[in-house]
């Protein structure tokens, strides 16, 4: 066992802490707050453009498609850093993953080095109105027309589909086969006629939630398919094999650095916090009760840091995961709602105010994270559906 | 960074794992619990053979000097068995005269730990039984060239069965930085002690001594007179986080007999392994306890790198105790009536657990430590930092 990080790798992790500090000006950290701009805003994306040159994006994908053949550790110290300032980095979620994974030679040279440049981005296409944790029992069809796949369904919660090039389709190739096996995945480009998005608005649209709160978003979608027309070429894997496909990057959008920062980012913010302020009268920092629960739930952040290292050396030695990613899914997000939700009962009434509201602590992102961090525990698999995963493949008990 | 064992670790700890299965069955814990002696000998006398007592003591001692994880991994190896051997307490004390102890102390002591011919535990706590320099009262006083030493010290593991302990008094008053406090080797055979054996959950040797003008020669003083908190403080960090792995290695077994048991209990015509209820019961206890290891092993190996571990320790322990209590009493809850009858062996993993979280700093105190050291000293504070305990 070795805790800790390589003097190369603390290197590199310097040197974007460095680049963050000398190229993150207060115009990309304004784009950055506006939650209906982001990381898409100008600067920002010119900045993600020096980050790309860098080498930081993808980095440990291979070099024939633009990556850096790095190590996957190095990749987590990248993300981390970046993500501390709401910038993702590890290359479209799920998608360049699974692309790597189970992409033609063809598909890995039309996404990935676009993917490293910025260029391409993809929504995720899974959810269904009648299909959310129960996911096989999606009904979106893509019927076979020659050279082409014909679609038609509805698909929610497509998060980025309003801005991002591509759609990581989940759809039903074969109604007559057992469930998980009539499942494809195709790669869609957003622009192709017959796609409709049509926003949904979260409980954080009004007022905008601070940079950094846990599931901050204001706007999700749900993206309807109308006779949508695609060549049989965005398949991505071998045709009904879609589910295993989609379990291959789903596995790695479950763990990594952003669910791991979007978990703990409030035991460093209160603690910090505490230590600079208080509330008049209070004396916040001496009350033994205070001390308690930060130490508590410094200590299960911990936890979780030690759960998201374990998985990256599960990845990094190039072992396979039982249950170990389902276990850090089910005990980083709930952590995330205790934590959220101590802060809140230390707090008291200030802990309700939201972002601009008069008196409100550090932008109101403690209360914002009280409409979020429970999302993190229903979002890409809901911590029920890991307890399931870990009881069954981990443990090996029965199917109920 | 690999936070997994490697495959060195893995070896001793499956060869110490084999070694348990074959020779130390529940039976054998739950006869020692019967026994005055308080541990089995037979056992003792088997593992001194294979080498354990010694592995993390240095090579020039007769140790195997390994580092101390691999120490922590066969002790968690021995939790999980529940052996009845003072092997924690012999660590603990002895680890403690390797890194503090003159090389006289060292070479007297550690080639006997390591050939498994010497018995050693710890004594620091007293009637206000907090981890802390200001509730050691036993008092010391130097005359000529011996300590004498008057008080009381309590809960002392092991006491009956060891040959040696190492104990912490109060040489002068409670100074800055701790100073005052003065750390002894004291035989337990030494004129002035009395005993009294505690009776406890565990069923375990546990002891209130009474000391009345004990003499011991300034040469078994570790270190200098007054200056023995340090070193104190890092035989119970060392302790502690040995005592986590011994805790873990208990725990995990425990929420293993309940999945089993789960497994093969049929209730409403299935196995309740079935029902989501039970399932999702024993996923908690599986990510707790695995927490529980992983805090563990990162304060273990913190003591070996020598960056500072004393946060690490008390994460660990906070942690461990709540969440190991909280497995057990889980499998407790899975077993239903059959669990806490005196013939089915669970009790023997449950009692020892519980009382293990009381051992070696409670859950408050251990957090109350992290907060010092989160809330009182300027600057941000970041997971994965190094943070310095306040003392």
């Amino acid at each position: 066992m070795e805790f800790a990080f390589t003097l190369e790798q603390e290197a590199l992790r310097s040197e974007v802490q460095q680049f963050i500090a000398e190229n993150v000006t207060d115009e990309i950290l304004a784009e950055l707050e506006d939650t209906g701009i982001r990381r898409r805003g100008p600067r920002t994306r010119e900045m993600y453009h020096k980050i790309a040159e860098r080498g930081w994006i993808g980095m440990s994908w291979p070099r024939e498609y633009g990556g850096q053949d790095g190590s996957r550790i190095d990749q987590y110290i990248v993300e981390e850093e970046f993500a501390r300032i709401g910038i993702t980095v590890g290359g479209a979620g799920s998608g360049g993953p699974a692309i790597l994974a189970a992409g033609t030679e063809e598909q890995k040279e039309e996404f990935i080095p676009g993917i490293i440049r910025g260029e391409i981005s993809f929504a995720l296409g899974f959810t269904e109105p009648q299909a959310g944790a129960d996911l096989a029992g999606l009904q979106c069809r893509a019927v076979r027309d020659g050279d082409e796949y014909v679609i038609n369904g509805q698909k929610m919660y497509t998060t980025a589909a309003h801005y991002a090039t591509h759609i990581y389709l989940m759809a039903r190739t074969d109604p007559d086969a057992p469930r998980h096996r009539g499942i494809s995945i195709f790669l869609i480009p957003m622009d192709t006629p017959g796609i409709t998005v049509r926003p949904l608005w979260t409980i954080q649209n009004n007022p905008p939630a601070p940079l950094g709160t846990t599931y901050g978003d204001g706007r999700t979608n749900e993206t309807f398919f109308e006779n949508v027309r695609v060549p049989a070429s965005c398949m991505l894997g071998e045709e009904n094999q879609g589910w295993y496909v989609g379990a291959m990057g789903l596995n790695l959008d479950r763990v990594g650095a952003s669910r791991y920062l979007i978990s703990i980012q409030r035991d460093e913010d209160i603690v910090n916090w505490v230590k600079e302020n208080d509330i008049e009268g209070y004396g916040m920092r001496a009350d033994p009760t205070v001390r308690d629960r930060l130490a508590d739930m410094w200590i299960e952040g911990q936890v979780c840091r030690l759960m998201t290292l374990r998985s990256m050396s599960i990845v990094e030695s190039d072992g396979t995961f039982t249950y170990e990613g389902s276990a850090e899914k089910v005990f980083a997000p709930e952590h995330g709602v205790r934590t959220t939700e101590t802060i809140a009962q230390i707090l008291g009434p200030y802990g309700q105010l939201l972002n601009g509201s008069e008196d409100a602590i550090a932008d109101g992102v403690f209360a914002h994270n009280l409409m979020g961090a429970f999302q993190s525990g229903i979002n890409h698999g809901s911590v029920q559906v890991m307890r399931d995963q870990v009881a069954r493949r981990g443990l090996g008990m029965p199917r109920v | 960074m690999n936070v997994l064992p490697a495959e060195e670790e893995l070896m001793v700890k499956n060869a110490a794992r084999e070694f348990l299965d074959a020779e130390c069955p529940p039976s054998l814990a739950r006869a020692v619990e019967q026994d005055e002696r308080g541990y089995s000998l037979e056992l003792w006398e088997k593992m001194a053979s294979l080498g354990w007592f010694g592995i993390s003591l240095p090579e020039a001692y007769g140790g195997g000097g390994l580092p101390v994880t691999y120490l922590g991994l066969i002790i968690e190896e021995c939790g999980r068995a529940i052996a009845p051997v003072p092997i924690h307490s012999t660590a603990t004390a002895s680890l403690a005269v390797a890194r503090f102890g003159s090389s006289e102390q060292q070479a007297d002591i550690l080639p006997r730990v390591a050939r498994g011919e010497l018995i050693m535990t710890w004594a620091v706590q007293e009637q206000d039984p907090r981890l802390r320099a200001d509730a050691i009262r036993c008092r010391g006083e130097v005359d000529g060239d011996h300590l004498v030493i008057t008080g009381i010290k309590h809960f002392v593991d092991n006491f009956s069965a060891a040959e040696l302990m190492v104990m912490a008094v109060r040489t002068a008053a409670p100074g800055a930085d701790n100073a005052g406090v003065t750390l002894a080797i004291v035989p337990t055979n030494a004129a002035g002690i009395s005993e009294t054996r505690l009776t406890t959950l565990a069923k375990d040797s546990q002891s209130k001594l009474e000391l009345d003008g004990v003499r011991v020669p300034l040469g078994n003083v570790i270190g200098e007179v007054n200056q023995g908190w340090p070193a104190t403080q890092s035989m119970l960090d060392t302790g502690t986080a040995l005592l986590c792995a011994q805790i873990v290695g208990a725990a995990r077994k425990d929420a293993e007999m309940a999945i089993e048991y789960a497994k093969n209990r049929v209730a409403f015509g299935r196995p309740i392994a079935g029902f989501q209820s039970i399932q999702h019961l024993c996923a908690d206890m599986v990510v707790w306890c695995d927490g529980a290891q992983l805090l563990t092993y990162e304060a273990l190996w913190k003591i070996d790198e020598g960056l500072p571990y004393a946060v690490e320790v008390s994460q660990a322990k906070a942690f461990t105790n709540d969440k190991c209590q909280a497995t057990v009493r889980s499998s407790q809850q899975i077993h239903g009536g059959i669990g806490f009858m005196m013939e089915f062996d669970l009790h023997l993993w449950y009692r020892r657990v519980t009382a293990w979280t009381m051992r070696m700093g409670t859950s408050f105190e251990h957090r109350a430590r992290v907060a010092g050291a989160l809330l009182d000293q300027p600057g941000k504070v970041r997971l994965g930092m190094n943070l310095e305990p306040v003392s």
